[in-house]
């Protein structure tokens, strides 16, 4: 007697697609806004959350706090943090605290808060409590401090951005979220992940890229700087002078 | 209007900066001075990575200072041999420099060594000037006859060996003050992001006692050799000149330095010194002051990994 499957009910499913894949950055590039539409594939009708996570390319960096000595505030040694993405915007339906527990934020990176920043160079590892390998940092008690400050200092700059209410349905099941590019977006890949969380668990994921890169003159102007420097730095000192000889030239006819 | 920057990576509005840069080409113009240490500032305070500004400031300091020369040059108030000279320490002096500010970066110092610099060399300098410009427009206010320069130059300068005549400076001194003040002016300028006429006029004038007609004439084509190698020492070591930018403030540089050198004859030089000197001290005191005050943030990101 052949085995009578249940009633197949396909799993819910999320689908994306973003307006722009390349964005162009040349001399009048004033930042950029590009929209995120997204569509929810779901049978059940369970009540789901979209969060879409965008992060721009990661480069390590380096901070100094300000300490006061003999009345004047100089920086501290640098620290070299990694883990931070040039560009990290997190939108989502509701709070990201509402749609899923701390571990699994931690776990998918989801939300400033849960970036694996780190300082890898002022870490190393001890046996405490009999407990072997536990990394302590050197930044003792302030590391939340410094941790805390790279966010802050990348908010200002328009850099790192959480939008609680980022995600809106536009219409049953269709979704959309806007990203904004400031002017200061750093150049190269970004990746947009799209989640939809039902019952506080990532049920479905997909993953979109795009790209950040100069292009025109911007373009040509920054390899000659970088490809032939010697070159570039001459060219720029012979157009210095020569302007300054021109004016000479056109104020003594006047 | 709006202009992306390709070497800063950030967006600046162009007429600002043009408008910006004639200014600074005027006051370049009329005291024969770069004008660096009043644009390097500004531009970070407008948002410029101070690395891309201090770099491209260099390129145009180097603009409205030959177009300020060439003017002076028809007056024959430049002397090239004495320029030269110092033009020979500077190159030394900048290479070293150069050298230094990428030491104190690796050491997280540079901000710090930056504002103190500024504290201290425009605030002294500044306050010296100040008060040596306002006596004698003082004592000519009261019709009191101007005190009588001291002819006689200090014994040292003449001590010296490897002497060498500058006749439009009607100088006959050893090459070794000029070369050392070159070079002291050149780690100052690889520093601080200027061409370091504040340093050499005042210099120029109280310790070599040139005459002050060939002063800033000899002061800028001194800025001019010195900042066009920086200008290029920095675009192939660290291509931090952003050349857009540098034009965008050379537009305006170098109009306002003919205007200004022209507007220098009208004026007295101890009227014109008073003035510079006030310009020189708030600058100094608006650099230097924020090191005693609690910082807003306690935190800064710095530029580059080192």
């Amino acid at each position: 007697m052949p085995y009578a499957a249940p009633p197949e009910t396909p799993p819910a499913a999320v689908s994306a697609a973003l307006t722009t894949t390349n964005v162009r950055v040349t001399s009048s590039f004033r930042g950029a806004r590009i929209v995120l539409y997204g569509a929810v594939f779901d049978p059940t009708a369970q009540p789901s959350d979209v969060v879409v996570i965008v992060r721009g390319p990661e480069a390590p960096l380096r901070m100094a706090r300000k300490t006061r000595v003999a009345g004047v505030w100089v920086n501290s040694r640098p620290v070299v943090f990694e883990g931070a993405p040039g560009f990290y915007m997190a939108a989502s339906t509701r709070p990201l605290g509402e749609i899923a527990s701390f571990g699994t934020l931690r776990r998918l990176g989801a939300g400033v808060d849960h970036l694996a920043i780190n300082a890898p160079l002022e870490e190393r590892t001890e046996t405490r409590y009999g407990v072997r390998d536990v990394v302590v940092s050197r930044l003792g008690q302030d590391y939340l401090d410094w941790r805390r400050a790279v966010v802050r200092l990348k908010e200002q700059s328009g850099l790192y951005a959480a939008d609680e209410q980022g995600v809106t349905f536009v219409d049953r099941g269709l979704f959309k979220a806007e990203i904004d590019l400031p002017t200061a977006a750093p150049i190269g890949v970004y990746t947009a992940e799209i989640f939809l969380f039902q019952n506080g668990q990532p049920v479905s994921r997909r993953m979109r890229g795009l790209t950040v890169e100069k292009a025109g003159i911007e373009r040509a102007l920054y390899l000659f700087a970088h490809n032939r420097p010697w070159s570039y730095g001459l060219v720029s000192v012979a157009i210095a002078l020569a302007a300054g000889w021109a004016a000479s030239v056109v104020f003594r006819r006047n | 209007m709006d202009i992306y920057l390709p070497i800063a990576e950030v967006s600046v509005n162009a007429p600002i900066l043009i408008a910006l840069g004639a200014a600074v080409g005027f006051i370049s113009g009329l005291f024969g001075i770069g004008g660096g240490f009043l644009m390097t500032p500004v531009l970070i305070f407008l948002g410029i990575p101070p690395v891309v500004a201090v770099a491209s400031e260099a390129n145009h300091v180097a603009a409205s200072s030959t177009s300020g020369v060439i003017s002076y040059t028809r007056r024959k108030a430049v002397d090239f041999r004495m320029g030269g000279v110092l033009a020979a320490g500077g190159a030394v002096g900048s290479f070293i420099g150069v050298e230094i500010f990428r030491w104190l970066r690796l050491l997280g110092q540079a901000d710090l060594v930056v504002a103190l610099s500024y504290l201290i060399f425009l605030g002294v300098i500044g306050a010296l000037m100040l008060s040596e410009s306002l006596t004698s427009i003082l004592r000519q206010r009261r019709g009191a006859p101007p005190k009588r320069r001291k002819d006689r130059r200090p014994p040292w300068l003449y001590g010296l060996p490897f002497k060498m005549r500058f006749p439009r400076s009607r100088l006959y001194i050893s090459v070794i003050p000029p070369l050392v003040l070159g070079v002291f002016v050149g780690i100052l300028s690889a520093i601080m992001g200027v061409g370091g006429g504040f340093v050499l006029v005042p210099a120029m004038v109280y310790i070599l006692r040139m005459p002050a007609g060939v002063v800033v004439g000899t002061s800028l084509f001194q800025i001019i050799i010195t900042t066009s190698l920086t200008s290029v020492l920095q675009a192939g070591r660290n291509q931090t000149v952003d050349v857009v930018l540098a034009t965008l403030l050379l537009i305006g540089g170098v109009l306002g330095a003919q205007v200004g050198a022209r507007a220098s004859s009208r004026f007295r030089a101890e009227e014109l010194r008073a003035l510079l000197a006030l310009i020189v001290l708030a600058v100094g005191l608006r650099m230097g002051l924020g090191l005693f005050f609690t910082p807003a943030e306690p935190f800064v990101l710095m530029a580059g990994n080192g």
